[in-house]
């Protein structure tokens, strides 16, 4: 029951501290679940992650399929625990707020803690390149190398010049690995 | 709607606990990213339940907030027609389609992802997700540019956090504090007018 506690606590910690919409929390929950906890693999952090900018909703769903690796013989409760952690305490916040909302709109303060916490999240998704990539478990000096390097940039480009979706671009990049990254 | 103003009746405007949930189980399980916002605030404004100012005060907190941004938002939009059952309700609907998805999504991963086509085809959606991450971190650092010392944090945060594991508490405690400090100084000259 241990890891069910362990679940709550980890990913209960990271919706408390998942401003900026959660995007800064990827590379403490790598830490955690991969380094720490053994839950998942390094490569599996990185698919799971990008199944979660797949399907609908929420990246950070996939949490869910951490949990579901978490606890032996029992996926399914796993997957509810971690996705309990992960969304509840940050909602909980958000219904809390509605009380203090009032008073918080017309303080300077409220731009001030959103521009202010922004460099720091921004750096946090840097960070998150990192770990992502190193995931991606292709090493940069070989064909698989190239070949990755190629697409990352596409997409990026494609990102910031077109207006295609996050998971039409993965799925073209999907096609891309079927033909090239068979290994 | 009433057109008194001072004390607004919403009963025409009013959704049941069940369309609150209906509304955003129909959002959540269809749309994606940014598209997801336009949803709600078409859902929420054409149906009465909310003003457009209303709206996005609500996309405001929900940014500023822990937690996924339209999962708050959901939350705000329900809480405000139907109080904490309405945030309830939201909450749910917005939450429990995306998690009945990732779990397919997982029963599939876990039976085919040993499948060589499939691993290529894996390999390759990861690629994928690295540069949509690479172009998200690009797009956000070029919002920052007009203040060097917020470009320099962004690439001290990067180098801490990537390869010395600084823990997140800390980093939002330290550099989160910086770029406030750094903000508070700027909103204060803007003040007092000096340039």
């Amino acid at each position: 029951m241990n890891a069910g506690l362990h679940l709550l606590w980890v990913f209960g910690v990271l919706s408390v501290l998942g401003f900026g919409g959660g995007k800064g929390i990827i590379p403490q929950m790598h830490a955690q679940a991969v380094t720490q906890y053994h839950w998942v693999t390094s490569t599996q952090f990185t698919q799971f992650y990008t199944i979660g900018k797949l399907v609908p909703g929420p990246t950070t769903i996939f949490a869910a399929l951490i949990g579901y690796s978490a606890i032996p013989g029992a996926p399914l409760l796993g997957a509810l625990l971690a996705t309990v952690g992960m969304f509840v305490p940050s909602s909980a916040i958000m219904v809390a707020f509605d009380a203090l909302w009032e008073k918080f709109r017309a303080s300077p303060w409220r731009l001030i803690v959103s521009h202010g916490l922004a460099p720091a999240i921004v750096g946090l998704v840097w960070a998150s390149v990192y770990t992502i990539g190193r995931g991606t478990s292709i090493g940069l000096r070989s064909t698989d190398g190239l070949i990755a390097i190629g697409v990352c940039a596409l997409v990026a480009l494609a990102t910031l010049r077109t207006k295609l979706s996050a998971p039409l671009l993965i799925a073209l990049s999907g096609v891309v690995g079927l033909a090239f990254l068979r290994q | 709607m009433s057109a008194s103003g001072a004390a607004p009746t919403r009963s025409s405007s009013t959704p049941t606990l069940f369309q609150i949930a209906a509304t955003f189980a129909g959002i959540s399980s269809t749309a994606f990213g940014g598209g997801q916002k336009a949803s709600i605030r078409h859902q929420v404004t054409s149906h009465g339940w909310m003003d457009s100012d209303e709206f996005m005060d609500g996309l405001e907190i929900a940014q500023v907030l822990p937690g996924p941004n339209i999962l708050n938002l959901a939350i705000y939009c329900g809480q405000r027609v139907r109080g904490i059952p309405g945030a309830i309700s939201a909450f749910l609907g917005a939450s429990i389609p995306p998690f009945a998805i990732i779990l397919i999504a997982g029963a599939l991963y876990f039976k085919f992802a040993a499948n060589p086509y499939v691993h290529g085809a894996l390999r390759g959606c990861a690629v994928g997700a690295l540069g949509l991450t690479i172009g998200n971190a690009l797009e956000l650092s070029w919002d920052e540019r007009d203040d060097w010392l917020k470009l320099v944090l962004i690439a001290v945060v990067a180098l801490v956090v990537a390869r010395f594991r600084m823990p997140l508490l800390l980093v939002l405690a330290i550099f989160g504090g910086a770029g406030i400090v750094r903000e508070y100084v700027k909103a204060a000259r803007k003040k007092r007018g000096v340039p």
